[in-house]
């Protein structure tokens, strides 16, 4: 015989409360595993975006608050703010490649989906696009849709498409890229700005240089040629992150809140155990266990809760956070995450932060338990009735 | 070598919850090596209570018990605790089983919290409860047991180390005559095998099997006639 024996059976005596404060553990785990999962693959996205954006520095109004800028990298609906004549003047400057996006969005089926605008033949240059059906064609008349978007909606070339009341021909459909521009519609950009009646405006204009050692002088260029902000993508990308980053702690917090009420759960379980066994407890004591027999006994059981619990938590975690992506992806922040391609079934880091985490909470948990059953009296167990 | 293996030196045990309790005053006793001994007396009078601080379960107030020789009052908790795993064998009145575990664990438990290796473990539990007529309740729950089933398990339990001593308090106190019998039988022939006997008992039965009767009165030992 083991001691791991003792302890599984007094563990499972109860069956109810066994379940119960294992279930309480496994949702705190679950929980952290969830955003854990989840905020790893956010932010697995963001900086694949921004490498999608292919921008050493990213053009917007002044005054754009960190919302927008997380939306240059979503692909989400931007207002429009930067005139046509400082797109031109932005362009004259040497050594740089301007690329405008108006981004705004419609529906197929009711879903909301990003229409862009954009210089076709700059755009499929710079973004080294491939068609996979149809023609890369963008008119008064004619869209190309990415890959995902006819995936989802079952399009086709030449089917018809109307966005904000007018009819569109899909004349191509990009080859898949595996990022957000799989996730929109591509029209023309004037077409665009007249269906959105937005003048001559574009939402934000990406920008390629030539020299990246003189980056810091194309900047400053920028912001005296017009009236704009410039970041660069590190930039870009370390205030999207923090921004991630923060809610993801704060969302982690929260799910460090529900272990630990778990974990008073443990506390609670445990100390009722050794009130219920403190005469076997005496037993023990009285046939020789020590007390550091008896306290190994009694965090072994707590800690067990923690290692069952975190596996089910992990487990489930997992499962929730990948089966919640896709429909998180229906939430206007999160938009681009919504993909197998972002969060994993199995992550063995989170696994294994999310286990040693139970474990060492469970453990904490069980100590003032344990240390109270190993200091009983055997006379004072013994006696218990 | 002496013949004692167990000698106290004027042990007294004291409670105090609020209001101070003697209940051991300064005891001098000797139990001789292979004796079986009964403490007999009214109940409240403190014949637990010696049996107790005679096996390390209780620390004394003042005085001591020397067990073998060795003072107990100096010992650590874990070397007490030691001290019990393997000098000691305890039987209680209420069989004491733990619940979760199978006839065959609860006697292996002594030997395992004792460090014995888990088939040498098997094989001594396996010897006892063949000897003790259980060989087909080993996979047993006590639950399952009848009255003096169980406290022939715990019989076994307290043997499995072969401690010197076995102390049993009211051993025969929850079993019908027929059990109580039988229980008296083993205990016979674990003291013609050499193990010393102290049993508390309120049972004539039991001190008639005994060679001595030692009588509490008052926390004290009344002293025997003649």
């Amino acid at each position: 015989m083991k001691p791991a024996t003792l302890v599984l059976r007094n563990i499972t005596r109860r069956r109810s409360r066994f379940a119960f404060t294992l279930l309480g553990i496994t949702v705190g785990i679950a929980s952290l595993v969830t955003l854990l999962s989840l905020g790893t693959g956010l932010e697995k996205e963001v900086r694949k975006q921004a490498d999608v954006l292919g921008a050493h520095l990213v053009v917007t109004p002044r005054g754009w608050c960190a919302y927008e800028q997380i939306s240059v990298l979503t692909g989400e609906t931007l207002p429009e703010a930067i005139p046509d004549a400082d797109v031109r003047k932005i362009s004259a400057i040497k050594g740089i490649q301007v690329i405008p996006y108006l981004t705004q969005r419609t529906a197929i089926q009711n879903q909301p989906v990003p229409v862009v605008g954009i210089l076709p033949r700059e755009m499929k240059e710079y973004k080294k696009w491939e068609i996979e059906k149809g023609e890369y064609r963008l008119d008064e008349k004619g869209v190309v849709v990415g890959h995902g978007i006819a995936k989802q909606f079952k399009l086709y070339v030449d089917q018809a498409i109307p966005i904000r009341g007018k009819d569109f021909r899909i004349r191509g459909i990009l080859a898949e890229v595996g990022n957000r521009d799989d996730l929109a519609i591509y029209l023309d950009l004037p077409v665009a700005q007249e269906l959105y009646g937005t003048g001559d405006k574009v939402s934000f204009l990406s920008v390629k240089v030539d020299d990246i050692s003189q980056i810091d002088k194309y900047i400053l260029e920028i912001q005296n040629t017009a009236n704009v902000a410039v970041v660069s993508d590190k930039q870009l990308l370390k205030s999207v992150l923090g921004i991630v980053g923060a809610v993801g702690n704060a969302l982690q917090l929260i799910a460090a809140v529900a272990i630990l009420a778990a974990c008073f759960g443990i506390v609670n379980t445990m100390m009722t155990a050794i009130y219920e066994r403190k005469r076997e407890i005496g037993i023990l004591q009285a046939i020789g266990a020590k007390r550091r027999t008896i306290f190994a006994l009694f965090l072994a059981e707590s800690g067990f809760y923690g290692l069952a619990g975190g596996l089910l938590g992990v487990v489930a975690g997992f499962l929730f956070s990948f089966a919640a992506a896709p429909y998180i992806s229906q939430n206007e922040f999160t938009a681009f995450l919504g993909s197998e391609q972002t969060v994993r079934l199995f992550d063995p880091l989170i696994t294994a932060q999310a286990l040693a985490f139970s474990v060492a909470v469970s453990v904490l948990s069980g100590i003032y338990p344990a240390w109270k059953a190993s200091r009983l009296s055997p006379v004072e167990a013994i006696s218990y009735e | 070598m002496s013949d004692v293996i167990i000698r106290t030196d004027k042990l007294s045990k004291v409670y105090d919850n609020g209001y101070r309790t003697a209940a051991l005053e300064d005891i001098d006793l000797s139990v001789e090596r292979r004796s079986f001994s009964c403490i007999m007396g009214p109940s409240g009078h403190g014949k637990s209570t010696l049996l107790h601080l005679l096996g390390g379960l209780d620390r004394p107030t003042s005085g001591d018990v020397l067990v073998n020789g060795s003072s107990l009052a100096g010992m650590t908790p874990e070397r007490l605790a030691e001290f019990r795993n393997r000098t000691i064998g305890f039987v209680f009145q209420f069989f004491n089983l733990i619940p979760v575990l199978t006839v065959l664990e609860n006697v292996q438990i002594a030997s395992m919290l004792a460090g014995v290796p888990d088939r040498e473990q098997k094989e001594r539990a396996v010897g006892l409860l063949t000897s003790l007529g259980l060989l087909d309740k080993m996979e047993a729950r006590p639950n399952q047991l009848s009255g003096g089933q169980r406290q022939r398990v715990a019989v076994a339990r307290a043997l499995v180390n072969d401690p010197d001593i076995l102390m049993m308090d009211e051993p025969t106190g929850n079993l019908d005559s027929k059990s109580e019998a039988e229980l008296l039988d083993l205990f016979g022939e674990f003291h013609e095998k050499g193990k010393t006997i102290l049993v508390v008992t309120h049972s004539d039965t039991v001190a008639n099997r005994a060679g001595r009767i030692i009588r509490i009165k008052d926390g004290k030992i009344v002293p025997m006639a003649g």
